[in-house]
């Protein structure tokens, strides 16, 4: 709870109907998906609960976040802002904290079709951006976590990769302009959109150095750096008809395949022969998604529930498969791209199995185009969590899927994760090709006190693997803890990293759980 | 010389050697000035370091001894913006032109690594060798640093290979003003560069180290947060088929609107409208073949190229040439001009080469250019107040970039340099086009020499304030070209 002064001195912001301190609703906040293991990890009991924030609070205005922000330096307390909010990097690190719901700023500002980016608030969604965008055969990048995530958290704090990356790339490298509330209350903008006079969105960096490069690096810094109000960031050429006609009911709806797209899944059968085929297809540049699963991952991405997982045992039972989704606009463009295709499975010797072996279900298409894929992680055991999230060539990606599998196999053996054959992993190109990321999704049943802690020592376990083998940082280095673990052999990154949050954040007001303290 | 000097040059000698190491005034002398407007100061010496480590040493000793540093790339004398003109007595350049080492061509993975001396003459031949191209600006200099054209965002004329307006940098490795080394993207680890060579790594993603990308800060500093001793480059396959599209129209509005169309569905490579007189100046050398081809183009010229590669280039071709065609026609564009004024090998030079020396001078011997960022509808509000300040030997190109997110704006003023009234009045103008450019809106990313003082003015204080933040800490003495950007406080 608050202090009865500060409370009202965040209501005379907000209005006492947007700041709650009370039991129930701060108790309500500090619950998140994923908070269980890290918990663990932190040596604390392993419940999904956080800290519990001292009051949320509901600014709809970039003038009211710099307020609160204001604020809280003020009365020194810290704040987590976060947008629609999903996983434990929203949730403070300390009871000492407010929470900034940021639910209320929820508008699209801007789309230029013209000069292809749109401007959002944090709570828009991709899907409800994606739906506007449409309109003009536009459609946005859209992270793994899924369409209901902000496209505005991706791009300026979390991370970025998505299934359709192939084409439309990583968050972080799509942003424009940005609208910033520092951790000392001052608003940045930057580029473009920083000119006093006839300000726009249409560029992010300068006039001179890139800001973009402070706020953010592979990973984002989950609130540690300020509150990011808007973004805008690029929109892509929708890849083929923009008619989405879904009729039937959840889950199981059907959906109109748009002209000119095929899906191929083959068998590449060894992890060589992989890594040449993936280079192969991508630097041809027809790909819509170019995903890499193991047998088990592909199943489930076809799949809804347990039950219908079942079904998938012919595909399920590939060794080393790729999918790929071709997508096109014309009639034309679609037939060079099945011809490139037939090309390639004559050259590498592959067997497309869709059609012949396997025919999915029509909602797979809609799912591709909204990026909705990744919810196919939960259903075998209701959680899971990544370890890896490397990022570099598909060789250095392909290496740490082969070398990681007894690794996992040792947590499946255990009985603490979900069997996998320890090949669970997903890679995925982008920018047709130049760049690959891997990460390797984990199943744990979360309800489960033995499988969280056993999911906890395995992330533990792979961040020491990745080390000494030299196969790129993960995902998950932030926080104290690991900045320090991986800094040392990281040309000492932590050292810059923490005078950048004390320059920028000199009272530590903006919470570091999650990004890096001043110390 | 002076005791100072004196001393500093004999600390320099114990790093790198007195061969390289001058302070010969006719050696110095060019480095006081460019073929900018811009007036600064002559250096002290000049110093040729070869290796990081002496990149490293030297920063430090600057921080010791309280000089400062400017460091320099191109091997020409071609400099352009006044940013490696010494602003602050007590200043040395670091020529780099001795660090030129093309240190990998990963074809499989498409990145080259370089040092910062290496050149577009260099690497260009060495990349075609291996089937591979770099992403190009307009014809560059042949005596161009690449690391420097990139490192200061020039704009390359594929847009679609451009997903990032920091492209096609990739890591880099930098001493800090402090006299720190660093890597950045995955360049920075775990392990050294060749464990993580050995395991599998390229140094092809940016990003990172992990929550920062210190890259994106050093690229456009003018080499004043850090010096950058190798990068890695984005690189693409070299097309077996090209073919050239020259459109030309007296409507620049129509054409900005069929290029828009081309960007947006990503179905060209190159890709650029330029005015009639940059075209000429760009594919002609002398002045008269420049002047009687300008005659004869219509004002506009709308250039894109269409390639492909391996057995399916011509399927290739043909998909996107008939995808185009549609689009004209559903566009109401099929009036448009097509022109076969120019050979289209020529074009294909400008677009896969580079040039001896530099395409903008051919008319009149000198040029000022001016340049900005636009949005897509700003730009034919830009070019009408510039040819109403200045409608005669005006060069202009336009250049869509980061996808067709935005465009490249350049003013190219032709003039006599030889002639001091002409150079006079030229001066005036450029300075007051520049300033009304800004005062409408036009965004100067790149705020070379007195264009920074305004450009800062016209920012939110906060820009230059978290500018200065980050300066003091990569550079917080204040010894990598001083004065430059906001950092004259």
């Amino acid at each position: 709870m608050l202090q009865k002064q500060v409370l009202e001195n965040f209501q005379k912001i907000v209005g006492p109907e947007n700041v709650d301190d009370s039991e129930v609703m701060t108790n309500a906040y500090s619950y998140n998906w994923c908070m269980e293991f890290v918990n663990s990890s932190e040596g604390k009991e392993p419940i999904p609960f956080s800290s519990i924030p001292k009051a949320v609070i509901l600014p709809s205005t970039v003038e009211e976040v710099q307020q609160i922000v204001r604020l809280c330096n003020q009365y020194k307390i810290q704040f987590k802002a976060q947008s629609t909010g999903l996983g434990p990097w929203n949730q403070p690190s300390s009871e000492n904290c407010v929470i900034l719901d940021l639910r209320r700023m929820n508008k699209i500002v801007k789309i230029d079709h013209r000069s292809l980016y749109a401007v959002v608030e944090p709570y828009v969604s991709g899907a409800q951006l994606q739906a506007e965008t449409m309109k003009f055969g536009l459609t946005v990048h859209m992270p793994g976590a899924g369409p209901q995530v902000s496209p505005l958290a991706s791009a300026t704090s979390m991370n970025g990769p998505g299934f359709t990356s192939p084409h439309t790339g990583h968050s972080a490298r799509n942003v424009l302009g940005v609208e910033w509330v520092l951790p000392d209350g001052e608003i940045l903008k930057l580029g473009s959109v920083g000119m006093k006079n006839d300000s726009d969105w249409y560029i992010g960096d300068g006039p001179g150095p890139s800001l973009r490069g402070i706020m953010r690096g592979w990973a984002g810094a989950k609130s540690g750096i300020g509150v990011f109000t808007k973004v805008a960031f690029k929109l892509f050429p929708y890849p083929c008809s923009t008619k989405f006609k879904l009729s039937g009911n959840s889950p199981d709806y059907e959906f109109e395949i748009p002209d000119y797209m095929k899906l191929y899944v083959m068998d590449c059968k060894s992890y060589s022969h992989l890594e040449k085929v993936f280079l192969a297809i991508e630097e041809e540049e027809i790909s819509f998604i170019c995903s890499h699963l193991s047998g088990y991952g592909l199943g489930a991405i076809f799949s809804n529930s347990i039950g219908s997982l079942m079904d998938k045992i012919p595909i399920a039972g590939m060794l080393v498969p790729l999918v790929v989704l071709i997508a096109a606009r014309t009639k034309r463009e679609f037939e060079y791209k099945q011809k490139v295709m037939s090309k390639i499975l004559i050259d590498f010797n592959l067997e497309n199995v869709i059609g012949s072996k396997y025919t999915p279900n029509s909602l797979f298409y809609a799912e591709a185009l909204r990026s909705n894929l990744g919810l196919h992680g939960f259903i075998a055991t209701g959680g899971f969590q990544s370890s890896k999230g490397q990022c570099d060539t598909v060789k250095v990606c392909v290496k740490t899927t082969k070398e990681s599998i007894p690794l996992k196999k040792k947590y499946i053996k255990k009985g603490v994760i979900g069997n996998d054959f320890g090949e669970g992993v997903w890679i995925t190109s982008y920018e047709s090709g130049h760049y690959f990321h891997i990460e390797s999704p984990t199943m744990f049943d979360q309800t489960d006190e033995k499988s969280v802690k056993g999911m906890a020592e395995n992330m533990e376990e792979n961040y020491q693997f990745d080390l000494l083998k030299h196969l790129g940082a993960p995902f998950f280095v932030e926080g104290d803890k690991m900045h320090d673990l991986f800094g040392p052999e990281m040309m000492n990154y932590h050292i810059w990293l923490r005078k950048i949050k004390k320059a920028f954040d000199p009272n530590g007001i903006a919470d570091s759980g999650f990004y890096i303290s001043a110390k | 010389m002076n005791n100072h000097i004196d001393t500093l040059v004999h600390s320099l000698a114990k790093i790198c050697g007195s061969k390289n190491i001058s302070v010969d005034p006719n050696v110095l002398n060019p480095y006081s000035s460019d073929m900018s407007f811009f007036k600064g100061n002559n250096p002290n010496l000049i110093v040729w370091p070869s290796k990081t480590q002496e990149v490293t040493k030297i920063i430090k000793l600057a921080n010791q001894m309280d000089f400062s540093i400017v460091p320099v790339s191109s091997s020409s004398n071609d400099r352009h913006h006044g940013d490696t003109i010494p602003r602050k007595d007590n200043c040395i350049i670091m020529n780099l032109t001795k660090m030129d080492k093309i240190l990998s061509i990963d074809k499989k993975n498409r990145v080259v690594m370089i040092e910062p001396g290496v050149t577009f003459e260099k690497l260009i031949p060495k990349l075609q060798q291996s089937g591979l191209r770099l992403l190009l600006p307009l014809y560059p200099t042949g005596t161009k640093s690449v690391l420097t054209s990139v490192l200061e965002r020039e704009p390359i004329i594929i847009p679609r290979y451009h997903w990032d307006t920091s492209d096609p940098l990739l890591c880099t490795e930098v001493v800090f003003g402090t006299g720190d080394l660093f890597r950045t993207g995955t360049a920075a680890g775990p392990g050294t560069l060749s464990q993580q060579k050995k395991a599998g790594q390229a140094h092809v993603n940016p990003m990172g180290p992990t929550q920062f990308s210190p890259y994106r800060v050093i690229q456009g500093a003018q080499g004043s947060l850090g010096i950058v001793t190798w990068a890695t480059m984005k690189l693409e396959f070299i097309p077996s088929e090209q073919k050239v599209f020259h459109y030309h129209s007296n409507n620049i509005e129509e054409l900005l609107d069929f290029q828009q169309k081309l960007a947006n569905y990503r179905l060209c490579d190159e890709t650029f409208i330029l005015n009639n007189l940059n075209l000429a100046c760009l594919v002609k050398k002398s002045r008269e073949e420049i002047e009687n081809l300008t005659n004869s183009l219509l004002k506009w010229n709308l250039i894109y190229i269409l390639a492909g590669r391996g057995n399916l280039a011509i399927d290739k071709l043909n998909y996107l040439e008939g995808d185009i065609n549609d689009l004209m026609r559903d566009s109401n564009l099929t009036h448009l001009e097509s022109s076969n004024l120019i050979d289209k090998n020529e074009i294909l030079e400008c677009m896969n080469n580079y040039t001896a020396e530099p395409w903008r001078t051919r008319y009149k011997g000198s040029y000022q250019d001016i340049f900005f960022i636009s949005n897509f509808e700003n730009i034919p509000k830009y070019i009408k107040k510039v040819e109403l300040k200045h409608p005669e030997n005006l060069g202009i190109y336009i250049q869509p970039i980061n996808q067709g997110t935005s465009y490249h704006c350049e003013f190219d003023l032709f003039y006599d340099s030889e002639n001091g009234s002409e150079t006079n009045d030229l001066e005036g103008k450029f300075n007051e086009i520049s300033i009304d450019l800004m005062d409408c809106g036009a965004f100067f990313n790149r705020p070379y020499g007195y264009w920074a003082r305004e450009v800062y003015a016209r920012h939110i204080e906060q820009t230059s304030t978290a500018l200065r933040k980050v300066k003091k800490i990569f550079d917080p003495n204040n010894v990598l070209n001083p004065g430059v950007l906001c950092f004259d406080k």
